[in-house]
């Protein structure tokens, strides 16, 4: 009796503040946003009244859809990419150098973060600016055009993404590489796997969950972002983010902004259900196998 | 009735007895700033490097004769945002402890209509009305002014860079395929898309809705030919800085944040756009003597002459121009971006708003532009 009493306390305290946390602020807020989203009216009129406007969700999307493809566009380059440069990164920290070094390259990934997201940014701008030495040497090698420019260009925001949301690509892919059993590498030799074949099967499968953590850490902030392409994008570059930025604040179309908000939410959630599902069957066959 | 009760009508009773209401022309009523005792703390919403620097400061000179500590914000980065972060307050009578935000002539307009801002009198205001300067007494937008109490004016123009674009003073040259993509714009649809009219020989102060929505086209078309680089605020001193452009839409007294010696601001050849941030006081300030009291504070001369001569924008009070030239100041005095005489800025125009018939597709139309 005693016993199953206490079982059920402590999971409801263990489980309490993350759930309270999640009801305050997550799910009272998307409630609010729901309700806005179906209101009309506006602020020079008395504000918004509740109408179950739905025609909001339409208007939203109206005349944007290139605008929508653009910020899929940035963010899944930003993605890819960072998840090039991440994998062989990590595999050289977790395998290829001696652990004492390994605590200082880590550091190196993470120590950007000690620097606020937007100063960093910012920063970019002096770094890539017309005048600045990279871009004149880029100039000189023939890779920008003599009247190029790497400012206010989508290659800036992709980059700029790629930049700030990398370390969120990287740690998962190094925790996961890091637990990998050395045993079952050295097995795949024994059995004759080339070099090749032992990561295709052998260490790329087992570092997938690192792989889809990787992933959906970097595409989702990096799809909601707006701060990128405001500071290094020019015009024509903006993304859905920096949209609903000027719908709120600018339009002061309040239900808008709410209903173009849910759509871009909605649309992650289905997307990130989607790549769960595929790269879940896919990824963990492995380990299925083996039980 | 308990003794609680009885505190709380007797303060409800005073409260209206010298609150003032008092109905007006717009969405609802509309407070009168009360005057009484200056004491307590006074919070102020202004915008960054907007005020004279340092300890002895006018900040802190008004602390030692008033005695009311002044709490100082630079919070107001542009008026749409910072009315966004306000408004949920406002809406609901309350101001954040703020008893003066600073704002541009159509912003303070928008905040009235929408009755977010008290009435001032202008016999609370003597200092004010003795030494305002005679253009700046009566706005389009607020005629007796009844709510706006300007700060500081200035013109948006054209910062170019004279080594780079040496030929360009109109607004039409930003347009010229020769700098394409080294031309930034303002993202205050206000100063853009009227300055563009202009160069088309459209008066913004009469322009119809068909005038807007062509010069936000011409903009596009622009956008589309990779033309225009950005968007800014009051970033484009970074882009004219750094020489990522040759020429932007800016304003007049931004000299101090652009470290660019080839950078010089322009009156367009078809005029400039006047504008004035006012010192407003929102419903539910919670100190308004102290708020009136520094308004009249700052319309002293004296104390108007340092914050002039940090911020280099146009004075709205009579006589700075006087203590210049006493303090051997020719340099600040001769300056026509501090003290504009009628012939620098015969072709200018007062901001304005579009057409209220139109005015959400209009700005739906820009905002499209800029972050479309």
């Amino acid at each position: 009796m005693s016993s199953s009493r206490k079982g059920g306390l402590i999971p409801a305290g263990l489980l309490g503040p993350g759930v309270i946390w999640l009801v305050l602020f997550f799910v009272v807020p998307m409630y609010f946003m729901g309700e806005m989203a179906l209101r009309s009216g506006s602020l020079a009129s008395g504000g918004f009244a509740f109408t179950w406007e739905w025609s909001n969700f339409s208007d939203a999307l109206d005349g944007r859809g290139s605008q929508i493809i653009r910020t899929i566009y940035y963010s899944g380059a930003a993605t890819l990419i960072a998840l090039l440069i991440a994998y062989p990164l990590s595999y050289a920290i977790a395998f290829k150098i001696s652990p004492r070094w390994r605590l200082i390259f880590l550091f190196a990934v993470i120590a950007p973060f000690f620097t606020t997201y937007l100063i960093r940014t910012i920063g970019w701008k002096t770094i890539l600016s017309d005048s600045s030495p990279v871009v004149d040497f880029l100039k000189t090698i023939g890779v920008l055009p003599e009247d190029g420019r790497l400012l206010a260009t989508p290659a800036a925001v992709i980059a700029g993404l790629t930049y700030n949301f990398l370390p969120f690509m990287i740690l998962p892919i190094y925790a996961s590489l890091e637990q990998l059993d050395g045993r079952l590498i050295e097995a795949s030799k024994d059995l004759y796997a080339s070099a090749r074949t032992t990561f295709r099967k052998v260490t790329l499968p087992l570092t997938a969950p690192g792989i889809v953590a990787g992933v959906l850490l970097t595409f989702i902030p990096a799809f909601g972002d707006y701060v990128n392409a405001q500071l290094l994008g020019g015009t024509g570059q903006a993304m859905i983010g920096n949209k609903i930025q000027s719908l709120y604040l600018v339009e002061r179309d309040y239900p808008e902004a709410a209903a173009l908000s849910f759509m871009m939410m909605a649309a992650i959630l289905i997307t990130v259900l989607i790549y769960i599902r595929l790269a879940g069957t896919e990824a963990f066959m492995g380990a299925e196998d083996e039980d | 009735m308990t003794r609680r009760a009885l505190v709380a009508v007797a303060l409800a009773l005073g409260l209206s007895a010298c609150g003032g209401i008092v109905g007006a022309g717009n969405a609802g009523n509309v407070e009168t700033a009360d005057n009484g005792q200056v004491e307590g703390e006074l919070v102020i919403s202004n915008w960054p490097g907007y005020v004279d620097p340092g300890k002895d400061n006018s900040l802190a000179q008004f602390t030692d004769r008033t005695g009311v500590e002044i709490e100082y914000i630079e919070d107001i980065n542009s008026n749409t945002a910072f009315f966004g972060k306000v408004q949920p307050l406002l809406d609901q009578g309350e101001s954040g402890d703020r008893s003066i935000m600073v704002v541009t002539d159509w912003m303070a307009k928008q905040m009235y209509d929408l009755g977010y801002l008290q009435e001032v009198e202008h016999k609370d205001l003597p200092t004010v009305f003795e030494n305002i300067r005679p253009g700046i007494v009566s706005s389009e937008l607020d005629p007796d002014r009844k709510f706006s109490i300007p700060w500081q004016s200035g013109m948006t123009g054209i910062w170019v860079d004279t080594e780079e674009a040496p030929d360009i003073t109109s607004i039409n040259d930003l347009f010229d395929p020769k700098y394409k993509g080294r031309v930034t714009m303002l993202d205050e649809m206000r100063d853009t898309v009227p300055l563009v009219m202009k160069a088309d020989g459209v008066d913004p102060a009469d322009a119809t809705t068909e005038d807007w929505m062509a010069a936000v086209e011409k903009i596009q078309g622009a956008v589309d030919d990779g033309q225009i680089r950005r968007f800014t605020g009051n970033d484009y001193t970074e882009d004219i800085t750094s020489g990522n452009s040759v020429a932007s839409i800016g304003w007049s007294g931004d000299g101090y944040l652009i470290s660019n010696d080839n950078a010089e601001w322009r009156m367009p050849d078809e005029g400039c756009m006047l504008w004035t941030d006012n010192m407003v006081i929102p419903v539910g300030a919670p100190n308004t003597p102290a708020a009136l009291e520094y308004m009249n504070y700052v319309y002293e001369p004296e104390v108007q002459a340092p914050i002039t001569a940090y911020i280099n924008y146009v004075t709205p009070v009579d006589g700075v121009k006087e203590i210049f030239l006493k303090e051997g100041d020719k340099g600040l005095a001769s300056d026509p971006l501090i003290f504009p005489d009628e012939e620098f800025t015969k072709d200018c125009t007062a901001q304005v708003n579009p057409p209220v018939e139109s005015a959400e597709d209009i700005t739906g139309a820009f905002e499209d532009v800029v972050s479309g």
